[in-house]
């Protein structure tokens, strides 16, 4: 992020020194006063979605949404914390139904749940990320609402095609970080696991692997939480 | 239809509630506190993603950038109208919801450019506002290799997009 915040104002403010030197500082202040209405909106969303999410945990439907979640999010995500789970289950179901505001607070708990001691992001915390950033997009609401406003005879056509490119989005996004973090795998010298086959596209081999991996995949886990090597 | 999808979420969750007797007047108050607070972690990280975006769209850099990336984009069949939405949806929903109104209105709703630009839209994050606010409870140094897996896949999604658009 510091690279590319630097290169890109640095580079918008040579030239606008070039061309307009005079909007300089209007356009960065009104950059931060942009940032305040946003986040004066956003405080609204979270409040009223944290509630939400406060009474999903309060009555335990997050651990069931999870639960009914877990068999894809424990194979994606290995070897994190029980809590962990609740929070991106309610973060990827929330972002597939467009109410982001409720899958951004979901999502920043599941972060920080995975926060690791030496600020090197996780293979699970960018997979995340990539997850979230390229979410499947079930009902795009507001570009539904703008085409209708423009006139269009039948506004909703884009489902169809939003849904499919999302899909090809997100599956593209998640293979591309098993691939990349397999690769890793095979070079820190953190205390991992032995390198586990290097099956980048478990979502759709496990269907027909026999599962008597996954105990031991299980066990490693847990014995890496510890910070040692089985 | 789907405007009966979120209120009868919250009557179902109220209800269940409830039965599981949960006060919900606390749930409420414990939201609203929670809120304020992940708001003030949040808006360092906003402030900066939204002056260094907005120096970029002023300063007529994005419009450079965007006519760089109209050829090669145009061999990937994404139209070359859309360039520059291209590269502002991962920076902006705003900006690109803005953008796509004002082509809406250029091209008109149903022609092929405002379908593509609808879709391109409605299928995007913006990708530098979720990896700033995402981590901004958990401070890491080091994002590998996140972001170009999440641009290149969100760009190949919007080819599959354009394509769509031409047949459906």
């Amino acid at each position: 992020m510091n690279a590319a915040f630097t290169a890109l104002v640095l580079l918008s403010l040579s030239l606008m020194t070039v061309v307009h030197p005079a909007d300089a500082l209007p356009t960065m202040i009104s950059g931060v006063a942009n940032a305040i209405t946003l986040c004066l909106k956003l405080t609204a969303i979270y409040a009223v979605w944290l509630s939400v999410l406060k009474m999903m945990e309060a009555t335990g439907l997050d651990k069931k949404l999870s639960r009914g979640l877990r068999p894809v999010i424990r194979r994606l995500f290995k070897g994190e914390k029980d809590e962990t789970y609740d929070h991106i289950a309610v973060n990827l179901s929330a972002d597939m139904l467009g109410m982001g505001g409720v899958a951004t607070a979901a999502g920043i708990k599941a972060m920080a749940s995975m926060c690791p001691a030496d600020g090197r992001a996780t293979d699970n915390m960018l997979l995340l990320l990539v997850l979230n950033a390229t979410s499947v997009q079930i009902i795009p609401a507001t570009v539904i609402a703008l085409r209708a406003a423009g006139g269009s005879s039948n506004a909703a056509s884009v489902l169809l095609p939003t849904l499919i490119s999302t899909t090809v989005a997100t599956v593209t996004g998640g293979l591309l970080c098993k691939v990349f973090a397999a690769k890793d795998r095979h070079r820190p010298a953190a205390a991992t696991c032995p390198p586990t086959p290097p099956r980048n596209d478990r979502r759709r081999s496990s269907a027909r692997r026999p599962r008597k991996s996954s105990a031991i995949r299980r066990q490693c886990a847990l014995a890496t939480k510890d910070g040692t090597t089985p | 239809m789907s405007i009966y999808i979120l209120p009868v979420i919250f009557v179902v969750l109220i209800i269940y509630s409830l039965i599981k007797r949960v006060k919900i007047y606390d749930c409420f108050l414990d939201g609203g506190k929670e809120s304020l607070s992940l708001v003030v972690t949040v808006f360092p990280y906003i402030a900066a993603v939204f002056v260094a975006i907005e120096l970029f769209r002023a300063s007529g850099l994005s419009e450079i950038v965007s006519r760089w990336l109209s050829v090669p984009l145009s061999y990937l069949g994404i139209p070359a109208e859309l360039s520059e939405l291209v590269l502002l949806v991962p920076l902006s929903g705003n900006g690109a919801i803005a953008l796509l109104e004002k082509i809406i209105t250029e091209y008109g709703a149903d022609s092929y450019v405002a379908r593509c630009a609808a879709t391109v839209t409605g299928a995007s994050e913006t990708i530098f506002y979720i990896s700033a606010v995402y981590f901004s409870k958990c401070k890491v140094k080091n994002l590998r290799y996140a972001i170009p897996v999440a641009l290149f896949s969100s760009l190949f999604g919007m080819v599959v997009a354009c394509a769509l658009c031409r047949v459906m």
